[in-house]
């Protein structure tokens, strides 16, 4: 490689490197005068509905997270049980369980992610920092979202379970002769 | 006949440590306690059970709301496998995907900047 293109190389990298970091500066300082008068202004009020999105979002993750795990450890783990223990095929429906419960440990690392961070911007005063209560709250967005996209998987994974289910039907009505 | 007169008993010296043992048990005893706290309570945050205590302050207002009964019907690993017991399975299966899926969780962007009131009111969201 010759100095001009090893030097190419490096500016190309540099350059690329600038740009990442610039667009991160850039969405971390996005805030207008009045945007920050804003937030100083309306800040109990914010707090307010931030507790309690807080408590409705925690109150969400014991019922609904309560009812994934029993899904997966009382259905699904022990349908997959019986199969193998009348030593019949279940290895499609054993894959989909297993993607599940990786999407639960995802769901549940999320929500604790989520809950930290927005805890975390709750305990900071927008009334002498405005800009890193915005943040925090961009911050939390984001991981709210991917606690939602967790979520949405885990469904995915249930109508997967259902159809795998019907597909082993199908197999063993044809495999026994419709009992 | 030599009389031997009695020797006075020989006081002995404790040390630092001797003489302040209870004490040094109760300091011991606090130490070791309050180890074994900060390493439940880190433990406590660290797994997510934290996440999952509604007893916690600021939680008052949903705690009597969680939903105690047991969410679902156990089908039993052991048992034959045929037409009807695999329509048993699928008949809580459904029932329970359905509760599963009724509530669409986590959804909407209450973080919304818009939503939260301080959104730049020279961009539209739309």
């Amino acid at each position: 490689m010759t100095v001009r293109a090893r030097f190419l190389v490096f500016a190309l990298i540099a350059a690329s490197v600038f740009s990442v970091f610039s667009v991160h500066t850039a969405s971390a300082v996005e805030l207008s005068d009045e945007q920050l008068g804003r937030i100083k202004a309306n800040c109990l009020s914010i707090k307010g509905s931030l507790n309690q999105l807080h408590a409705s979002d925690a109150l969400l993750r014991v019922n609904r997270g309560q009812l994934y795990e029993s899904i997966g450890a009382r259905l699904m783990n022990n349908f997959n049980s019986r199969l193998s223990n009348n030593s019949l095929d279940n290895k499609g429906l054993v894959a989909v369980t297993q993607s599940y419960q990786t999407a639960q440990t995802n769901f549940r690392n999320s929500y604790r992610e989520y809950e930290v961070q927005l805890s975390a911007a709750i305990r900071i005063d927008c009334t002498k920092d405005p800009e890193a209560f915005h943040n925090a709250i961009e911050s939390a967005r984001i991981k709210r979202a991917t606690t939602r996209a967790d979520v949405v998987r885990m469904n995915q994974y249930i109508d997967d379970y259902r159809s795998a289910v019907n597909d082993f039907m199908l197999n063993f009505e044809r495999v026994t002769g419709k009992k | 006949m030599d009389e031997q007169t009695p020797k006075p008993p020989v006081e002995e010296t404790l040390g630092f440590w001797d003489q302040h043992r209870f004490m040094l048990l109760i300091v011991g005893t606090i130490f070791i306690s309050f180890v074994l706290v900060a390493v439940s309570l880190v433990m406590y945050n660290v797994s997510g059970s934290a996440q999952l205590d509604l007893s916690r302050p600021g939680y008052q207002s949903v705690s009597d709301k969680v939903d105690r009964t047991d969410p679902v019907t156990e089908y039993s690993a052991f048992g034959p496998v045929n037409k009807q017991t695999v329509k048993a399975f699928t008949d809580v299966y459904d029932q329970q995907s359905k509760k599963a899926k009724a509530v669409d969780a986590f959804n909407g962007d209450p973080l919304n900047p818009d939503v939260l009131e301080f959104g730049d009111p020279t961009t539209s969201t739309e």
